[in-house]
């Protein structure tokens, strides 16, 4: 079978609703082996515009399906693969699916919480790619994860701009409950257990129970609060070896000087 | 005229000092030249200088010719050029036909060229002597200079940046067929007008492929110059494509030649400090754009650099969560250059959202077209950490309620999750009181304890390094430790001579203790 002819089926098997997830799959697999043929995964020196367009399109597919079947590392190729299309073929005439994607990919750095890879692939947008919601959205996830409107992350759940972009949300709020709670380890001595539930988005006191576990907090039912442990009373222990160290760094300077 | 002959001929002059400091113990000192030298004559004792500086080995001489480039640059002309390598290649070789066959064919002799002419050869005359030009073919890196001489040339017109392209890529192609050491502190420059010429054709990025190859051919000789300028050469086309991933890379997988020249130590420097910025990685970002500074030529003379520099400097200190220094807003060449990053520092310091978001849009399109528009978005965050400082330093309890309207925050939820991250993260000392809805802020820590340490171990640490610097940097004349051998074995005599005088002189004290 031609390679077009796959990629019409990929492309009608894919956006069929609901989509045939592991056809599309199969016939990706298949399609990629074409595109290395055709020197189109990969593409060096000058090739067809209308080949380009195809393999992009054919990528930006992939990319969409990984996320549709939750394969994480396998949109991560997908992007990078594409990222020669986006930046290095600047001439192609711009893809639709180019800002949603680039915005999940940076959605997908902030659940990791790589938040230097996330400024550095920012950079290298446009000015004007930061007005598009797809960028705006994990934009803005980004700022008030920063300043710590937690509360305002929480209510951007269903602001999605891309049915993709609800993927990540489940392992966007894990980060957040974590970051949450190493706050209040430090910023409360206790805390009411309805109160520590509210703050950190639980619905049921179960789950709260199961995740205190988890962080060893020490939760009294009857009085029904959650008592933070302190990390020891801050014992200042005099860093000798680096003292040491240094003092005779500037030792062995002097003599050098003198 | 005047007016332009003064500056080259004030600069002339101070080369000629600088020479005559430098020379004084290897060269017959040399008469400064009084009349301020026409760009003819200029080339033409530049040419000298190469010449020397290739017979001799001492990249100094080509250097010391490469330093005239800029003010020499602008008053090149296709006469000025088509007579100088007249008056350099005596015979009609082959090399001179094709540096040539560059320029424009000559208009006809009118009276303005003939009195340029006369007067380049009458002031030519007194430098001849002193080096007397080679009646064979000069050596190649002349040849060299002149290309570099036209490309620079060409690279003002818009209608020859074609021409400058031809002619870099046939000039670097010769460079590198010849491969000559001595040629390296030209080839750097070379690249630069290379880089340029592509730059100004808008099409930097076709030329990071055969940068790319140069930078390896250049490392693999050791040609530390030519190294160095491709290495920031990419950077730049890099940067300005915002392709920060790939320069990172870059500088991760070469190793920037550590005896490269103090300009190129400033630019790569800089771009670190551009790279590392946009990483978060502010303080360091801070060490590299400090040092950037430092080995950047004095502010009126790249005030370009300087203030991008300082731009970029202001930005990341204040992402530090330091305020910088007041009178660096009041510098002649950076106060009106800063005008907007001063209103952004007034912002930070008051910790006033309302201010800073006001300020932000006011600047906006200066910020983007420095490209500095993004980082100066991520300082929102530290506005409102500043906010919370000065609230926990004023109140020693305050509610959340208070908090929210003093700052300007959205709702009540979010204060507690601002206040919460931010005893996190170590910016104020306290707890929240959740039941009473309000804020406690515990005392301010006595300024003793480890971190006293660990700042005077840094400050010791950079003296140290600064001291080592210019250790290094010192250079000494060859043969010069023969005098002081020779200044060693006199003091040496003069010791042995009062020894012996005070051992006389014992004699006679002792002579005279015997007769008291």
């Amino acid at each position: 079978m031609s390679l077009k002819g796959q990629y019409a089926d990929l492309k009608a098997s894919f956006s069929a609703q609901p989509p045939d997830l592991a056809k599309s799959g199969r016939l990706l697999t298949q399609l990629k082996l074409g595109l290395i043929q055709a020197g189109l995964l990969l593409p060096q020196g000058d090739l067809n515009a209308a080949d380009l367009v195809v393999a992009r399109e054919i990528l930006e597919i992939g990319a969409f399906w990984s996320i549709r079947t939750q394969d994480v590392p396998s949109f991560d190729r997908y992007f990078s693969q594409l990222q020669t299309f986006y930046t290095d073929y600047a001439t192609l005439p711009p893809s639709q699916h180019e800002y949603p994607i680039r915005g999940l990919h940076l959605i997908r750095l902030l659940t990791q919480n790589r938040i230097a890879d996330f400024h550095t692939a920012l950079e290298s947008l446009p000015a004007a790619a930061v007005e598009s919601p797809f960028i705006a959205h994990p934009v803005n996830l980004e700022r008030w994860l920063m300043e710590g409107s937690y509360a305002k992350v929480w209510g951007a759940r269903a602001e999605a701009p891309a049915a993709e972009y609800g993927y990540f949300v489940d392992s966007l709020m894990g980060t957040i409950r974590n970051e949450i709670a190493s706050c209040e380890e430090t910023a409360y001595e206790s805390l009411p257990l309805k109160d520590a539930a509210t703050l950190l988005f639980f619905t049921s006191q179960s789950e709260l129970l199961v995740f205190a576990q988890q962080r060893g907090w020490e939760v009294n039912l009857t009085a029904g609060t959650i008592t933070f442990a302190k990390k020891g009373e801050e014992t200042m222990d005099i860093p000798k070896e680096r003292i040491i160290a240094a003092s005779l760094l500037y030792a062995r300077e002097l003599e050098q000087i003198v | 005229m005047p007016d332009v002959e003064m500056k080259p001929a004030k600069k002339d002059e101070k080369d000629k000092k600088d020479d005559k400091k430098s020379d004084k113990k290897d060269e017959k000192k040399e008469e400064p030249p009084k009349p301020p030298p026409t760009p003819v004559q200029e080339i033409k004792y530049n040419v000298v200088l190469i010449e020397r500086g290739v017979a001799t080995l001492e990249p100094r001489f080509t250097n010391r010719a490469m330093r005239t480039q800029t003010a020499l640059r602008k008053r090149l002309d296709d006469v000025v050029l088509r007579n100088a390598i007249d008056e350099v290649f005596v015979k009609d070789t082959p090399t001179k036909q094709s540096l040539l066959s560059w320029l424009p064919e000559p208009p006809p002799p009118t009276e303005a060229m003939e009195v340029d002419s006369a007067a380049a050869a009458a002031a030519a005359a007194p430098p001849a002597p002193k080096a007397p030009l080679p009646t064979a073919e000069p050596v190649p890196e002349v040849d060299m200079y002149f290309r570099l001489l036209m490309m620079h040339h060409f690279e003002t017109s818009p209608s020859t940046y074609g021409k400058a392209l031809d002619l870099g890529h046939q000039t670097v192609e010769k460079m590198q067929a010849l491969n000559r050491r001595s040629m390296d502190p030209i080839a750097a420059k070379v690249w630069y007008a290379l880089e340029r010429a592509y730059e100004l054709g808008s099409e930097l990025a076709d030329a990071r492929p055969l940068f790319l190859a140069a930078q390896r051919t250049a490392s693999l000789r050791h040609d530390d110059e030519t190294q160095a300028s491709l290495i920031n050469r990419l950077l730049r086309s890099y940067i300005h494509y915002s392709l920060y991933d790939q320069a990172d890379k870059l500088v991760s997988k070469t190793t920037f030649p550590a005896s490269a020249g103090n300009p190129q130590f400033a630019r790569y420097h800089y771009y670190l400090g551009r790279i590392k910025a946009v990483q978060l990685n502010y303080s360091a970002a801070h060490a590299n754009l400090q040092q950037a500074i430092r080995r950047a030529p004095g502010a009126t003379l790249a005030p370009g650099f300087y203030q991008a520099v300082h731009k970029l400097f202001v930005v990341v200190e204040l992402l530090m969560g330091d305020i910088p220094d007041r009178g660096l807003f009041r510098h002649p060449v950076l106060e009106k250059a800063l005008v907007a990053y001063f209103d952004i520092v007034k912002a930070v310091r008051t910790g006033s959202l309302s201010q800073f978001q006001t300020t932000l849009a006011k600047h906006a399109q200066q910020f983007e077209a420095d490209r500095t528009f993004t980082l100066i978005v991520r300082l929102r965050q530290n506005v409102i950490k500043t906010g919370i400082r000065r609230l926990s330093l004023s109140y020693s309890r305050i509610s959340l309620r208070d908090i929210c309207v003093k700052l300007h925050l959205d709702s009540e939820e979010d204060a507690e999750y601002i206040v919460g991250k931010a005893i996190r993260d170590g910016v104020i000392d306290g707890k929240i009181v959740h039941e009473r809805g309000w804020m406690e802020c515990g005392g301010l820590k006595g300024g003793y304890g480890p971190e006293v340490g660990e700042v005077f171990s840094r400050r010791i640490g950079y003296c140290l390094e600064l001291h080592n610097q210019s250790v290094k940097a010192m250079r000494f004349p060859l043969n010069a430790h023969r005098k002081e051998l020779a200044a060693a074995e006199g003091a040496r005599e003069r010791e042995k001579e009062l020894a012996k005088e005070i051992q006389e002189g014992d004699h006679d004290d002792e002579d005279m203790g015997g007769e008291f």
